[in-house]
């Protein structure tokens, strides 16, 4: 559901569209009646036993944030943020990391792969005294490389998996215990504290990893304020129109920008498509990446699809594209090229993950137009009211071992994950994340820069095996740190945590293809194709053909191991 | 033995040296059938020819047929393909009675259809036309600009489409900054089924150009001379002389074109299914991937994957497809050619 061009390198997993986790329950299934899905697995756990395997939190003390985070509503709170980078950057690791091994990884990239064996994956092997090697793989399609990877059973070392792939693969719960390694005996309540940077990873990225009451994932780029992503602007073209970006409260005062920024002989249209991202302005129960559930006033569970706010969403983003106030580019479905759209000026109002507002992307915008600027809208509800923000959970991607390995070799991978693992301001961060002073980049009085080898070879890939929590950090643009931070900081403010919260959760595989058709015609409507009258019928046809069993299966979770709120 | 070979050999001899057949002489004796053994030493070398291409067909398409058992079981990855459970028709019944996949079905049939009717005999138009040119570089020159396109990925050949066409194409783009309307094809899910077969006509139709051409430099020229002498004109000509010379190979063009019918393009379709809607785009090989198999591509995102449904969906069409092309082959020979084997 979500789209492609949410995904900017490093906070890749915020924009993440996801079905998440695992409870694949025996019993629920079979209360569903007709039980196609594989009901061979169950190992559903309850919080008593989550809690049994959750690793102690202990915060590093490593560095002091310029900015520090704000605590929000929900327990949602925002990242540390910094304007430079520390100038004697900290030790966080003692004694030696590797003992010489070699392993296979694969992760997700999104961008073109670096040579292998170049100076960053050298400098890191050096460093770690171990050989990993990373086969980055196209994150686009990267969801279609694991469900064949799983249907083979050819399981790397240590592999990535986003959270928003899960879905892709079959019964993803009994694949967690048929191919990945049992963490909780090496990191289960204090035992962690032999890897001091994992355990600085907060708890709430840890419960996420939980599989069928055990942990299995390494949680990536944690964070309490991850969120579906935002909508954002032009801010240089709204100055040249004389708008302010603040008077947009409501879905209304957002539509009647569109004659005004729409100039079809220029070429430039007000609106990309606005996907899902606007789900969060008109309310709509949504968790993790897809719509949720809540209890409507007789008690009864109804989905996202379901609530009269998604017939005022579709009716909204409908008369966008038929008013032709929409990219057509876009309505023809070509989200890759979204973000070249909003970087040329061809597009003014965009939604996107939370990571496309970092520095990359203003270089890439400021290359197209000098004047480029993003902004993004503070959070509003459609009708001018209280506005609330899902909250994902705080983990959206992980890392797993592979199961063949040995405790020594799970050991030796889990002190070079807490290596890679090292908090922002430390120098065991600086090579992991920019490789060597000197070969791959350079420290400025702002921070490390890369440099033109460093741009070559340096870019997500073996920080995607584990990394530390999530600061705002952007070397050189002090500004859009700082306007990040406060729009972080508002954003917390307005959180809430969905019905079912962070529970790994897998739906019976026979209700997916009654989503799949509906998620169709959601799209016609949107796109101005179909009226919002034929998505009525369409959800009829939801509930008969999967949506219903949703709700009993749901309502069967929610009975056995609550709601995770 | 000897004698009757003798016999034989002489009237067909005679026959040879005669030129032209008797009318009312006898059809001449089936020469004696070769046992196994003797014809094996005969084409010893023509048959160790076929050995790696024999293999290579054993090894990938014949081998994975036997994965056709997933479309009778509750394929479960993790348990494989012998231990999943064998549920028999239940996939199938599941398929036939979901009314999306009948939609994905009629689609395919009605796009198969308009390209039947507009794309075949476009090639054979061009073939015609080309054939006229006398310049042998003119005719090279146009050869070679009228093909180029083949070796063009979809990808490519919708981009350039969108580039035009599109709604922020050149045509649009020119109509907008006139005050015209503008005119979007693209996304126009009701035009669909034409603009694949523009698309299908820009792309492959000076591909399919080399084999018509070719049977029309099998004709003998000397026929056209002698029924130019004869007085016949040129339209005459070509009802007399050049379609009865290309009616073999548009007979098993056709053959091949029916037996193929079902498979109407899977990345033009996936690849603008998000443009106009899964309504218009979906046909059988897309429906059975984006059910079955699945993974991320813009809307065509699903939710769970099913091999075994998936599986059913492929089967079903790769039965029909069988039945439609041994179908189109009787048909060839009821038609006195040859079609995809001689009889």
């Amino acid at each position: 559901m979500a789209t492609s061009n949410g995904f900017t390198r490093r906070q890749v997993f915020r924009t993440s569209a996801a079905v998440g986790g695992a409870i694949a329950a025996t019993p629920l299934l079979a209360a569903c009646g007709s039980g196609k899905a594989s009901t061979k697995n169950s190992g559903v756990a309850d919080t008593n036993t989550i809690k049994s395997v959750i690793p102690t939190y202990k915060a590093s003390t490593a560095v002091t944030p310029d900015i520090p985070s704000v605590q929000g509503a929900n327990g949602a709170a925002s990242d540390p943020a910094f304007l430079t980078f520390p100038a004697n950057p900290a030790k966080s690791v003692t004694g030696p990391v590797g003992s010489g091994g070699s392993y296979q990884a694969v992760t997700p990239l999104w961008g073109s792969v670096p040579a292998p064996g170049n100076s960053y994956y050298t400098a890191v092997n050096q460093a770690i005294g171990a050989t990993l090697t990373d086969s980055p793989s196209d994150g686009n399609n990267y969801a279609t490389m694991l469900a064949t990877r799983f249907a083979s059973g050819n399981i790397p070392d240590w592999l990535d998996v986003p959270g928003w792939n899960v879905s892709a693969i079959q019964n993803f719960a009994e694949g967690v215990d048929k191919y990945f390694k049992d963490l909780s005996p090496f990191l289960a309540g204090d035992k962690i504290l032999d890897y001091p940077n994992l355990a600085a990873i907060p708890t709430g990225g840890w419960q996420a990893g939980v599989w069928n009451g055990k942990l299995y994932g390494i949680p990536l780029w944690t964070s309490a304020g991850n969120f579906p992503g935002l909508m954002f602007y032009r801010a240089d073209i709204f100055k040249a129109a004389g708008i302010d970006a603040s008077s947009v409260t409501s879905a209304d005062k957002l539509k009647a920008l569109g004659p005004e920024l729409t100039d079809k002989g220029k070429g430039q249209y007000a609106f990309e498509d606005l996907s899902s991202f606007l789900y969060q302005v008109f309310n709509i129960p949504f968790s993790n990446g897809h719509t949720g559930w809540k209890r409507d006033s007789s008690g009864k569970l109804v989905n996202g699809y379901e609530v009269p706010e998604f017939l005022e969403m579709l009716n909204f983003a409908n008369s966008l594209a038929t008013s032709g106030w929409v990219h057509p580019d876009a309505l023809a479905g070509d989200s890759s090229k979204a973000k070249n759209r909003f970087w040329a000026g061809k597009t003014v109002i965009t939604a996107d993950g939370n990571g496309a507002w970092n520095k990359d992307d203003s270089k890439s915008g400021t290359a197209a137009n000098p004047n480029y600027e993003r902004q993004g809208f503070k959070v509003f509800a459609y009708d001018g009211g209280k506005p609330s923000m899902p909250l994902y959970p705080a983990a959206g991607m992980f890392s797993y071992l592979n199961k063949k390995l040995t405790d020594d070799q799970v050991k030796e991978l889990l002190r070079i994950a807490n290596y890679l693992a090292a908090p922002f301001g430390t120098q065991e961060y600086l090579t992991a994340r920019y490789g060597k002073e000197g070969t791959t980049y350079t420290m400025t009085a702002s921070g490390p820069i890369l440099n033109d080898e460093g741009n070559k070879v340096v870019t997500d890939t073996l920080d995607q095996l584990a990394n530390g929590p999530a600061v705002v950090f952007n070397a050189g643009a002090e500004q859009m740190t700082k306007d990040y931070a406060a729009w972080q900081a508002d954003a917390v403010q307005h959180a809430y945590k969905p019905m079912f919260y962070a529970m790994n959760i897998t739906e019976p595989a026979e209700t997916a293809k009654a989503t799949t058709a509906l998620e169709a015609v959601i799209t016609d409507v949107r796109m101005g194709r179909k009226k919002v009258a034929d998505y009525q019928s369409a959800l009829t046809s939801w509930q008969n053909a999967g949506g219903n069993t949703l709700r009993t299966f749901y309502e069967g979770v929610a009975k056995q191991y609550g709601t995770g709120n | 033995m000897a004698s009757i070979t003798t016999q034989e050999a002489t009237p067909s001899k005679r026959r040879r040296l005669g030129g032209v057949r008797e009318k009312g002489a006898q059809a001449p004796p089936k020469p004696p059938r070769m046992n196994w053994r003797l014809r094996l030493r005969r084409d010893k070398s023509l048959v160790l020819m076929t050995v790696p291409a024999l293999i290579l067909l054993a090894l990938f398409n014949y081998l994975p047929m036997a994965g056709i058992i997933v479309a009778f079981e509750h394929y479960d990855i993790y348990q494989g393909i012998l231990n999943s459970d064998f549920v028999g028709l239940a996939e199938f019944r599941e398929l036939l009675s979901n009314p999306d996949f009948w939609h994905a079905f009629e689609n395919t049939l009605v796009i198969s259809f308009v390209q039947l009717i507009l794309y075949f005999p476009i090639p054979i138009a061009l073939a015609l036309l080309v054939n006229t040119i006398i310049s042998a570089r003119a005719r090279a020159f146009i050869q070679a600009v009228v093909y180029l396109p083949h070796f063009f990925s979809f990808v490519l050949v919708i981009t350039i489409f969108q580039e035009f066409l599109g709604g922020a194409g050149v045509l649009n783009v020119f109509l907008n900054r006139h005050g015209i309307s503008s005119w979007n094809v693209m996304t126009n899910p009701h035009t669909f089924k034409y603009l694949v077969t523009a698309q299908a006509v820009w792309k492959e139709a000076g591909w399919g150009l080399i084999v018509f051409l070719a049977a029309l430099a099998a004709i003998d020229p000397a026929l056209y001379e002698s029924a130019a002498v004869d007085g016949a004109g040129r339209w005459r000509r070509m009802r007399h002389i050049t379609f009865p010379g290309l009616r073999g190979i548009v007979v098993l063009m056709l053959v091949l074109r029916l037996g193929n019918a079902l498979s109407v393009g899977f990345e033009q379709m996936l690849i603008q299914r998000q443009a106009v809607g899964a309504g218009a785009a979906d046909v059988l090989d897309t429906y059975s991937y984006i059910y079955g198999i699945g993974g991320g591509f813009g809307s065509a995102t699903t939710f769970g994957a099913d091999y075994s449904y998936g599986a059913a969906a492929g089967l079903f069409k790769a039965v029909l497809s069988l039945i439609l092309i041994l179908g189109a082959n009787k048909l060839a020979h009821a038609f006195g050619e040859d079609g995809l084997y001689r009889k």
